[in-house]
C-alpha cells in the first residue's frame, strides 16, 4: 500500500528532509499495511491520515512555540550534512533574494484575509468555485493518467509488439494457440515469441471460493517482458514443457501482501486451485500489474495449466478455433516492422490455405508496437474517445470557475478604485498597492487550491470504492497527480493574475482626479462592467454545451432503456458454473444439472429454472457455430457461414421470458440419439431462407441433417444495440459443455436467490467451481455502465457549470444593481413602479444570457460531432435536446437575475438617493 | 547534549512509556513497533504524533539515542529509526519507578483493588 499525496505532504510540511522523515514515513506506510489486513484498506488510510495530521500539529507545534526550551531540537533531529531548520534564517534569505520582504507578504496576506472577511459570501462563492474546478480537472486528470500513462509495469522496448488477427470490423483480435504456435514456428522475423491468455481461476481457501485474475503464460513470458520477482523465482521455459504437469504458481505482488500478509516465507507452500495444489514458486514484483491495463494479474501461472484449471475437457492447445490467445513478439536484429508484418501476411496467406474453415479470406494477422497500445487498439479508441470528452468536459468546468474568480477581482477592483486612490494620494507606493492586491489573488487561488484537493480526494475516493458493475474486475492504481494539481492551480493563477493585475494597474494609475471626483456618481460604466458581462456570456454559452451533452447521453440512455431485448429484464439470478472434465463424465455432468435444476426450484419464490451455456449479451464470450444451407454460397471463401448460437435446456425459453412465435420449444423427446433440431430467431429465417415460415425446414450444421423446430421473437445477442442478428439454440443434450449458466427467475430477491443456487451447488458437489453469480439486473447493468457513467458525470459537471454560471450571473446583475441603485432610486420617487424597474433590471441580465445561449448552441451542433459515436439512438443535433437545455438555461438565469433586482427595488429611494 | 532544563527532572508518563516500550523491544524498538506496543499494552488509542515528538525530546535529553537501519522493502524503500534507551535513560526509569515504589509504600490495598 501506497501512502496518499496529502499524508506525505502532511509530514513533509511538519519535518524537515532527511531520514528522520524517511523513518517516519516508513513507519506509517508499514503500519498502514498491517492495519489494512486487520481492519480493511479504507479503514486504514482513515488511520493513516488522522495520524499524519497529529503528527503534523504536534510536531510543528512542538518546534515552532518559542516558549519551548527545545527550540534547538532541529539540531538533533537533522542527520550530519543537512542543513538546519531554522525560520529566521528562511526569513533572511528570502528577503536577501530581494522578492517580498517576509514581514510585508505576512501583511498583505493578513489585510487580503481581512478584506475577504467582509464580503465572506463572495469569497465564499470565488473559492468554492475554484476548488470545484480545480477538484474535477485533479480527478479527472489522475483517472486518465491511470489510464494511459503510468507505468506499464514492464519493459516496453522498441522492438517489442502485439501480434492480433484481423479482419473487417474486428482488426485487433486474440489468436489460438497454434496460431502462436505457427508464428513462433513460420516468422524468422522475431526472435522470440511468447503468449499470454487470462484465466480466471478458482482459489480454494478455508473451504471458500474465489475466482481470481491470472495470466496463463508461456516460459519466456517473465524473461521477454523482464518482470522481476520479490521472492523466488519467475516462470521459465522449464514450466512449459507438457500440459498439465506444471502446478506451479507466481503470486502477483497484491495478492501476496492482501492474501499473505507479505509473508517472506510463502514461497515453497502450496495454494488450492481448481481443485490441485500449486506451489507458490515466486512473487512478482509490485510494478508489474499485468499485460493488459487495468485487469490485475493477481497470479501468473503457466499456460499448458490452462486447460486444467478450467475445466475444459480435451485440448485447447490444439484447437485453432479457441482463440483465446495474446501473443507478443520481438523483433529480430536488424528487422523493421515493416517486414515483420510482410512476414506475418506470408504466414495468414499459408495459414488461410492450409486451415479454409478457420481462416477466412478477409483474414490475417497484423502487428503493434506494445509501446502503442494500452489495453487493445480497438479498445483504445473508444478510451481515448471518452477520455477526450472527459478531459474537455473538466477543461470548460475549469473555464467557468476561473471566469467566476475573473468576475469577483474585476468587480472587488472597480470597487477598490476609491480606496486605491485615496492611498496612492497619502504616498503609498504603486509598486507595494499592486503586490497587495496579487497577493490577494494568490491567496485566492491557493485556498482554491486547497478546496480542490479535498474535492478531488473524495471524487477519487468515490471512484475506487464504487462498486460498478463492471464484466472484469478491473482495478486502477488511482492517486492524487500531485503535477495535474500542480498544474490546475497554475491555471487559477494565472487567470486569477491576469484578471487581478490588469484592473490592479488600471486602478493604480495615476490618473487620478478622475476617481477622487467619484466617476461612479452619474450611473457610468466602470471598465470592468463590459468585461465581465463577456465573462457571463461566456460562462452561459460554455454551460449551454455541458449541458447539450449532458442532454444526448441522458437521451441516449433513454433509448437504450427503451430498447426490447427479446428476454425478460424481470428479477432472476444467474449462475455459473463450471463441472470439470476430470471428474465428470458426461453422464454424471448431466446428472449434477438435472439435481441442481429440481433442488432450485423448490427454492421458495423461484419461477422457473433453466440452463443454457452462454447467456445473451454475455460481453466475455461470443460463441459462433459453421452452417450451410442449400443454395446459399458465403462470400468470403469460408466453407460455411457463422452463426452465433447458444445450448439450452427445455425450461430456458420460460426462465428467460423469450416467447415463441412458431414452432415448439426442446423437449425430452430431443436426445442425443434423435434427429438433430435448433430453434432460430427472425433474422436467421431472414438471411437463410427469405420467409419467417420456417418450422420443418432443415440445413446442415456439424456434418449432420438439422430441423428447425421453433422460431423465437427477435433476441439481442452481443450488444443491445445490434441490428437483429441470426441466432440458433440447439438442446443441450445434442451437444456438450463443461460450464453452464443457471437461470433462475424469482418473484422474491434475485440477489438472495444466486447465493441460494451457490449453496445448493456446494450442497450436491462441495468442490464444484463457481465461475460467477450474479442477478440479471448486474448483467444488464454491465451492458449499459457505459452511458449511465456518461449521463451521471456529464450531467453531474453540467449541473456544476449551470451552478457557477447562475453565481456569476447573479453577482453581475447584483453588482449592477448596486451601482445603478441611485438611477433606481431617482425613478421609482419620480413614480416609476416596481415591477417595472425590476423588469428591466433583469432583462439587462437576460441579454447577456441570451447572446451566451445563442453562441453555446452553435458551438455545441460543432462538438457534439465528437460525441456522435458514444451514442445510442439520439442524432447530435436532437431537437429536443437542443430546445430544452435552453430553456432550462433561461429560467435559472431569470431567477438569478430576477432575486438581485427585486432586492433592489425595496430600496429606500432616500438611502440610494444619498448613496455615492 | 541538549542543555534543557528539564533534563535532570522525572520523565512524563509517555516519556516513560515510549523508553520501556523499547527497552522490551530491544533491537526491534523503531517508531511503529513501539506505537503497536503501546497500543497493546495501555489498550487505548497512542496519537503518533504525541509519539514521535516525545521520542525526539527523549533523543535532545540523550536518554535515548536512534540510528537508521538499511532501507526496508516493505517500506517502500524507507530506513527504520531504530531508537535504545541509553544509560542516562535507564537510570531515570529506575529513579523514577524508585520514587514511586517509595510513594506506594504502604498502600498495598489501594494497589490491588482495580
Amino acid at each position: 500500500m501506497r501512502l496518499s499525496p496529502l499524508v506525505r505532504l502532511l509530514i513533509g510540511f511538519a519535518v524537515p528532509r532527511g531520514p528522520h522523515r524517511e523513518a517516519l514515513l516508513g513507519d506509517l506506510a508499514e503500519e498502514m499495511s498491517t492495519r489494512a489486513i486487520r481492519d480493511g484498506e479504507a479503514a486504514s488510510r482513515r488511520w493513516a491520515l488522522r495520524e499524519a495530521l497529529s503528527i503534523a500539529a504536534r510536531m510543528r507545534l512542538d518546534r515552532l512555540s518559542p516558549s519551548a526550551p527545545r527550540r534547538d531540537l532541529s539540531l538533533a533531529h537533522d542527520a550530519p550534512g543537512t542543513p538546519k531548520h531554522d525560520t529566521t534564517l528562511t526569513r533572511r534569505v528570502i528577503s536577501s533574494r530581494g522578492v517580498l520582504p517576509m514581514d510585508a507578504l505576512i501583511a498583505n496576506a493578513r489585510y487580503a484575509l481581512r478584506r475577504m472577511g467582509r464580503s465572506p459570501w463572495f469569497t465564499l462563492t470565488a473559492i468554492v468555485s475554484l476548488g470545484l474546478g480545480i477538484g474535477a480537472n485533479t480527478a479527472v486528470f489522475s483517472l486518465v493518467n491511470a489510464v494511459f500513462l503510468i507505468d506499464p509495469g514492464f519493459d516496453r522496448s522498441e522492438r517489442l509488439v502485439d501480434v492480433y488477427m484481423s479482419q473487417p470490423g474486428f482488426t485487433h483480435g486474440t489468436l489460438s494457440y497454434p496460431d502462436f504456435q505457427s508464428i513462433e514456428e513460420g516468422v524468422d522475423a522475431f526472435s522470440q515469441v511468447e503468449t499470454m491468455r487470462l484465466a480466471f481461476v478458482q482459489l480454494e481457501q478455508e473451504g471458500r471460493l474465489e475466482t481470481l485474475t491470472a495470466e496463463a503464460v508461456s516460459g519466456g513470458w517473465f524473461s521477454m517482458l523482464g518482470i522481476d520477482v520479490v521472492l523466488g523465482r519467475g516462470l521459465t521455459p522449464e514450466d512449459h514443457v507438457e500440459p498439465g504437469a506444471h502446478p506451479v504458481v507466481v503470486l502477483g505482488h497484491s495478492t501476496w501482501v492482501n492474501q499473505h500478509g507479505a509473508d517472506p516465507g510463502v514461497v515453497g507452500r502450496t495454494i488450492r486451485l481448481g481443485g490441485r495444489e500449486y506451489e507458490i514458486v515466486g512473487v512478482a514484483n509490485e510494478r508489474y500489474r499485468g499485460s493488459l491495463r487495468g485487469l490485475e494479474a493477481q497470479l501468473l501461472l503457466p499456460v499448458l495449466q490452462y486447460d486444467e484449471l478450467s475445466g475444459t475437457a480435451g485440448n485447447s492447445y490444439r484447437s485453432r478455433r479457441s482463440q483465446s490467445y495474446f501473443p507478443k513478439a520481438t523483433l529480430a536484429a536488424g528487422v523493421t516492422p515493416e517486414a515483420a508484418e510482410a512476414a506475418l501476411d506470408r504466414l495468414a496467406a499459408d495459414l488461410r490455405a492450409e486451415f479454409p474453415d478457420i481462416w477466412t479470406e478477409d483474414e490475417g494477422l497484423t502487428l503493434v508496437p506494445t509501446r502503442d497500445v494500452v489495453i487493445n487498439p480497438m479498445i483504445d479508441r473508444y478510451v481515448s474517445q471518452t477520455a477526450g470528452v472527459l478531459l474537455v468536459v473538466v477543461a470548460l468546468v475549469l473555464l467557468i470557475a476561473c471566469a467566476n474568480l475573473a468576475s469577483f477581482l474585476l468587480a472587488r477592483a472597480s470597487d477598490r478604485r476609491k480606496e486605491i486612490a485615496v492611498r496612492l494620494a497619502m504616498g503609498a507606493k504603486r509598486r507595494a498597492l499592486i503586490g497587495q492586491l496579487l497577493t490577494e489573488t494568490t491567496l485566492l487561488s491557493v485556498l482554491g487550491g486547497g478546496v480542490g484537493v479535498g474535492v478531488a480526494t473524495w471524487a477519487m475516493r468515490t471512484l475506487q470504492t464504487a462498486d460498478l458493475p463492471l464484466p472484469l474486475p478491473i482495478t486502477l492504481d488511482l492517486s492524487l497527480d500531485l503535477r495535474v494539481l500542480a498544474f490546475s492551480l497554475l491555471v487559477s493563477l494565472v487567470a486569477g493574475l491576469l484578471f487581478g493585475l490588469v484592473p490592479a494597474l488600471q486602478a493604480t494609475n495615476p490618473a487620478l482626479a478622475p476617481t477622487l471626483r467619484d466617476e461612479t456618481a452619474g450611473g457610468g460604466r466602470a471598465r470592468g462592467a463590459a468585461l465581465r458581462n463577456l465573462l457571463v456570456a461566456g460562462q452561459v454559452g460554455v454551460s449551454v454545451v455541458l449541458l447539450v451533452g449532458a442532454g444526448l447521453f441522458l437521451r441516449s440512455f433513454a433509448a437504450m432503456q427503451e430498447i426490447d431485448l427479446g428476454f425478460s429484464e424481470g428479477p432472476a439470478a444467474l449462475v455459473e458454473l463450471i463441472t470439470p472434465s476430470a471428474r465428470y463424465d458426461h453422464v454424471e455432468r448431466r446428472a449434477f444439472w438435472d439435481r441442481l435444476t429440481t433442488d432450485v426450484e423448490r427454492i421458495p419464490g423461484v419461477r422457473q429454472v433453466g440452463i443454457t451455456d452462454n447467456i445473451p449479451l454475455n460481453q466475455l464470450n461470443t460463441q459462433t457455430i459453421g452452417v450451410q444451407v442449400d443454395g446459399m454460397e458465403p462470400t468470403n471463401g469460408a466453407s460455411d457461414f457463422s452463426v452465433d448460437w447458444t445450448m439450452i435446456d427445455e425450461h430456458f425459453l420460460e426462465a428467460m421470458g423469450i416467447e415463441l412465435l412458431a414452432g415448439r420449444g426442446f423437449d425430452g423427446g430431443d436426445t442425443e440419439e434423435s434427429q438433430r433440431v435448433v430453434i432460430v430467431s427472425p433474422a436467421f429465417a431472414d438471411f437463410f431462407f427469405q420467409t419467417r415460415d420456417v418450422v420443418g425446414r432443415s440445413f446442415t450444421m456439424r456434418g449432420q441433417e438439422t430441423v428447425i423446430v421453433g422460431l423465437t421473437e427477435e433476441v439481442k445477442v452481443r450488444t443491445p444495440g445490434e441490428a437483429p442478428r441470426p441466432y440458433l439454440m440447439v438442446p443441450w443434450t445434442q451437444s456438450t459443455s463443461t460450464s453452464y449458466v443457471l437461470v433462475a427467475s424469482t418473484e422474491g430477491d434475485a440477489d438472495a436467490l444466486a447465493t441460494q443456487v451457490v449453496r445448493a451447488a456446494q450442497a450436491i458437489d462441495p468442490e464444484i467451481m463457481i465461475f460467477r453469480a450474479m442477478t440479471m439486473d448486474r448483467h444488464l447493468a454491465a451492458m449499459r455502465i457505459g452511458r449511465i457513467l456518461g449521463a451521471q458525470v456529464i450531467g453531474g459537471f453540467a449541473a456544476l457549470a449551470l451552478l457557477l454560471a447562475s453565481i456569476g450571473l447573479y453577482g453581475v446583475v447584483a453588482y449592477s444593481v448596486a451601482r445603478r441603485s441611485r438611477e433606481v432610486g431617482i425613478r421609482i420617487s419620480l413614480g416609476a413602479e416596481s415591477g417595472q424597474v425590476v423588469r428591466m433590471l433583469t432583462l439587462s441580465g437576460l441579454r447577456i444570457v441570451a447572446a451566451g445561449v445563442v453562441v453555446g448552441l452553435g458551438l455545441s451542433a460543432l462538438l457534439t460531432q465528437a460525441l456522435s459515436r458514444l451514442l445510442y439512438g439520439v442524432s447530435g443535433l436532437d431537437p429536443v435536446t437542443f430546445v430544452g437545455v435552453p430553456v432550462l438555461i433561461l429560467v435559472v438565469s431569470w431567477l438569478a437575475s430576477w432575486i438581485p433586482a427585486r432586492r433592489a427595488t425595496g430600496v429606500d429611494p432616500v438611502t440610494a438617493l444619498r448613496s455615492d | 547534549m541538549g542543555g534543557s532544563g528539564r533534563s535532570d527532572g522525572f520523565p512524563g508518563e509517555l516519556e516513560q512509556m515510549v523508553m520501556l516500550a523499547a527497552l522490551r523491544l530491544g533491537d526491534d524498538a523503531y517508531g511503529a513497533a513501539i506505537g503497536q506496543d503501546l497500543e497493546a499494552a495501555v489498550g487505548r488509542r497512542v496519537s503518533r504524533g504525541a509519539m514521535y515528538v516525545t521520542l525526539d525530546r527523549l533523543e535532545a535529553k540523550g536518554w535515548i539515542r536512534s540510528s537508521m537501519s538499511a532501507p526496508v522493502p516493505e517500506r517502500g524503500g524507507r530506513p527504520r529509526r531504530i531508537v535504545e534507551v541509553t544509560p542516562t535513560g535507564l537510570d531515570r526509569l529506575r529513579r523514577s519507578r524508585a520514587a514511586l515504589e517509595t510513594l506506594w509504600d504502604g498502600l498495598e490495598p489501594l494497589a490491588r483493588e482495580g
